[in-house]
């Protein structure tokens, strides 16, 4: 469940941050699309390490075994 | 091959490919070429090519120019170095610089130039004579002592001996000092003596004592007393410590020995006289013409100082004209002379939409220059291959340098630099994962681009250079970097849970079993990141070690992918279907099939929780495929599913080795069968120029030669597809050591000196801290991280689609950079 929403809250910001992009620097078709690229890039790449870290997280097959000296 | 034009499939997208450029070819009439040539390279946008390489730069046609320009430069050089003697500055010039005339420049640099060096050597002269001056008048006063003293001794001796001489009649009165020479009794003994004074420097003194001695077989006598200070010789113009002697020699040959061994020392030699009166007036003298000397030279400096100050104001402006010019006549002898020997014929590459800019460039030279006949613009169709022109702004120039670094792009392929431009700082930020030391990277990059302008202008050192230059790309890397650590929970490697309380607790409420069997899981799963609570624990490394293992494998894969589907559009845009289908399909499905399919057993075993050795699946998927899976069964008909997969990673290898050959060779011979005779010439000519370098006709076709290409090709691949995916555990070994390091220098150094309860030993604590941890992690690691995500760039990302052979477009262009002083 957290992982759907945390996915949409990364689609959220993705979006906004592609609109942001596109309102405050607006230089002709091909510049946008490229902006719009890097945007998604940038997206999709911290998305992915978020999930990776959280998935590995859900079901784990280690647990904290706390070090003596605490 | 290469002229095919392509991108119908995908909008266009700046910085993907590179600009379209064209060969044009430049008309222009004599009068205005100067004028044309001079618009153009305030342009920037034409590379010319060089029509008259076969020439020496002996033999073009404005060599007589080149020369000129070169003898201002020499004159500029030369005033530059007097002015840094003398202390002068350059100002900044404020002119306009196209107000001055080349002409004018020459004529005024070359009188300057007469009178600084005229001003000089009247300088040296006087300063000379001031020299030899203050050295005479040191003698006169040494010399002088010398006298006075044994004047002083002979007269006491004298006074004694007469008055023992009432007591003893006939005592020799050859005791007598030599200097009283009118008081020799002897007639017969009576000898000339004379005497030389003069300096002589004092490393020689003891030499030239002796060599006087023997020359003269002892007949000669000589005192010297040593100068305090050191004096400056008047012929080398540097201090040097100098003895005051005088020798007595007795007759004329001893005298011309004495000389020559005087000059063979570089003993300076001054007149002296014995008189004391004449003593006198001679320091006198000599003093009053030290002074005289001494107003002359200052007035001489000052003179000189006014006449560099001058030249200091116009140095700038005179400089870049001169430099200005001479680009401008290099580029001219590029230019081919027309037959007809009345107008100049230039070819470059320039980007297409820069038609109208040169266009309008040309016009505005043949009106400037009044010339009847405007110049000709026209665009050659060649099969060269163009030079690649990316237009990138401060922001992205330094990723496209990065890029260019490892190999200029192609022209018109894709250019890797569009996503490297957040998937380097991301790989860098993996490996680098520590929130504090990002805002520590961010605010000295924020610094560096707050000071922008100033810094631009001014000259850094090299180190600060590269800083500068890569300023946004650090600014990047450091936002990144605060990313990762927020997903790693590190700050300084200390845990913090920002975000949610820790998912896992004791099992019960002793905590007795905390330290032997573990925490459990209580709570949802620590919402964003890594758990605080793994820090510091028995089981952090094995579990942590798991995680960013698999999580570079994913990476990577997912990073080889993008790189695999670069190709597709380079397939894509330059039409060629056979690299489609036997090239990109066999590739993806090598790659999937066997690391793709590795990623998604790594995703399922997460998400179900499953106790599969991954290890032991891939391993024994190779050697043993019809074994029963067992307890590593992950999903149901996990067996049919890998043997599927091998066996389509087995078929695409000879799908990718043998059909694109033999299809080369077909459409090689269908394009060249119904033409046995070579094609005529497709560029239009309307004057006899020769478009150089058109490689027309058939291109040699080695079957052999494309086959064993193919060969190295597939073989890199496969084997490539192994070593990638293992190269890219680096993400996870580099960040690793980070963290490591981090924690050591936190809990060994400032939890240690923490400890003590000591004022003096926490603050030195604190500094070694600090240092340790600029020194180390945020120099050293930052270094070390930024080089790994080159390579994984560079190598693994780019290998899958990037050919990098082309050249880069280098248009003619006034800026100079500081250091281009020919």
């Amino acid at each position: 469940m957290g992982f759907l929403i945390t996915t949409l809250i990364f689609l959220v910001v993705g979006i906004i941050a592609s609109l942001c992009v596109r309102i405050c620097c607006n230089r002709g078709p091909s510049t946008n699309l490229l902006h719009l690229t890097l945007v998604i890039t940038a997206t999709i790449c911290c998305w992915m390490m978020w999930a990776i870290v959280y998935i590995a997280q859900v079901n784990p097959l280690i647990v904290p075994i706390l070090s003596e000296t605490e | 091959m290469g002229e095919s034009r392509g991108g119908g499939c995908c909008p266009p997208m700046d910085l993907m490919r590179s600009e379209t450029m064209q060969l044009v070819q430049l008309i222009v009439p004599m009068e205005s070429a100067h004028l044309t040539v001079s618009y153009l390279g305030d342009l920037g946008l034409v590379q010319f090519k060089d029509l008259n390489s076969e020439k020496s730069p002996f033999q073009r046609t404005y060599a007589a120019q080149i020369k000129r320009c070169g003898e201002m430069a020499r004159k500029i050089r030369f005033f530059k170095d007097q002015m840094s003697k003398a202390g002068v500055l350059p100002k900044e010039s404020l002119e306009k610089e196209s107000d001055i005339d080349l002409d004018d420049v020459e004529v005024k640099l070359g009188e300057l130039e007469a009178e600084l060096v005229e001003i000089n050597a009247n300088n040296d002269k006087l300063q000379r004579s001031y020299n030899e001056l203050m050295e005479y008048k040191l003698v006169l006063q040494k010399a002088g002592e010398f006298f006075s003293s044994a004047h002083r001794s002979a007269t006491a001796q004298q006074r004694e001996i007469e008055s023992e001489d009432s007591q003893q009649a006939g005592d020799d009165l050859l005791e007598s000092p030599l200097l009283q020479e009118e008081k020799s009794i002897d007639s017969s003994k009576q000898v000339k003596l004379g005497f030389l004074t003069g300096l002589v420097p004092r490393e020689k003194s003891m030499v030239f004592e002796r060599i006087l001695f023997r020359a003269t077989r002892g007949n000669i006598f000589i005192r010297q007393t040593v100068i305090e200070e050191p004096v400056i010789d008047p012929s080398s113009g540097e201090k040097a410590e100098k003895n005051v002697f005088v020798v007595f020699y007795s007759g004329e040959r001893a005298k011309s020995k004495i000389l020559k061994i005087c000059e063979a020392f570089g003993a300076n030699r001054y007149p002296f006289s014995e008189d004391l009166g004449k003593q006198a007036q001679m320091i006198t003298e000599v003093s009053g013409r030290i002074s005289e000397l001494k107003t002359t030279i200052d007035a001489g400096l000052g003179h000189r100082d006014i006449l560099l100050q001058t030249i200091g104001d116009k140095f700038e402006l005179w400089n870049h004209k001169v430099r200005k010019e001479k680009a401008i006549y290099h580029t001219l002898n590029m230019l081919s002379l027309d037959v007809t020997k009345k107008c100049l014929v230039a070819e470059g590459w320039s980007p297409v939409f820069a038609s109208n800019e040169i266009q309008d460039a040309l016009q505005r030279a043949a009106v400037d220059s009044n010339s009847q006949v405007g110049s000709i613009f026209q665009v050659l169709r060649t099969k060269e291959s163009p030079p690649t022109y990316f237009r990138t702004n401060k922001f992205t120039s330094a990723i496209q340098e990065i890029v260019d670094a490892y190999g200029v792009a192609k022209y018109q392929e894709a250019n890797p630099g569009v996503f490297t431009i957040v998937t380097f700082p991301f790989l860098f930020a993996v490996m680098f994962g520590d929130w504090g030391h990002g805002i520590c990277i961010l605010l000295a990059t924020m610094y560096l681009i707050l000071r922008e302008k100033k810094l631009s202008s001014q000259k850094l050192g090299d180190i600060m250079e590269m800083a500068f230059g890569g300023r946004y790309v650090i600014l990047m890397m450091s936002l990144f970097s605060i990313y990762t650590g927020l997903i790693y929970n590190e700050f300084f490697s200390i845990p913090y849970p920002l975000f949610a309380p820790s998912a896992y607790d004791c099992r019960d409420a002793s905590c007795s079993e905390a330290t032997t069997i573990g925490l459990i899981k209580v709570r949802d799963t620590y919402p964003f990141g890594l758990d605080p609570v793994w820090h510091g624990t028995r089981s952090e490394l094995p579990f942590l070690n798991s995680l960013k293992m698999k999580m570079s494998i994913l990476l990577g894969v997912s990073q080889m992918n993008l790189g695999i589907i670069m190709s597709y559009f380079n397939a894509r845009f330059f039409k060629s279907s056979v690299n489609i289908w036997f090239q990109f399909i066999p590739q993806m499905i090598f790659l999937n099939s066997l690391f793709g399919y590795l990623s998604v057993l790594i995703i399922i075993k997460w998400c179900t929780g499953s106790q599969a050795d991954l290890y032991h699946v891939m391993i024994y998927m190779f050697l043993s495929p019809t074994d029963e899976l067992g307890e590593n069964q992950l999903f149901p008909h996990q067996k049919t599913v890998q043997l599927v997969l091998l066996f389509l990673a087995l078929v695409s290898v000879p799908c990718m080795l043998l059909p694109k050959p033999f299809i080369l060779k077909k459409q090689h011979e269908a394009r060249h069968q119904g033409q046995s005779y070579a094609p005529l010439d497709e560029t239009d000519e309307s004057l006899h120029v020769e478009t150089t370098g058109g490689s027309h006709g058939h291109e040699e076709f080695e079957f052999s030669e494309i086959f064993v290409h193919q060969l190295i090709h597939t073989i890199e691949f496969v084997l490539g597809a192994v070593s990638n995916t293992a190269s890219y555990l680096r993400l996870w070994a580099l960040s690793l050591a980070h963290s490591e390091l981090s924690s050591v220098f936190y809990e060994k150094v400032l939890l240690l000196a923490w400890g003590y309860n000591n004022v003096l030993i926490l603050i030195l604590g604190i500094m070694v801290f600090i240092f340790a941890t600029v020194g180390v992690l945020l120099v050293m690691e930052t270094l070390s991280a930024f080089l790994h995500a080159l390579r994984l760039h560079w190598v693994e990302f780019q290998n899958k689609f990037y050919e990098g052979d082309g050249y880069k477009f280098a248009p003619f262009t006034f800026i100079f950079t500081a250091n281009e002083d020919e």
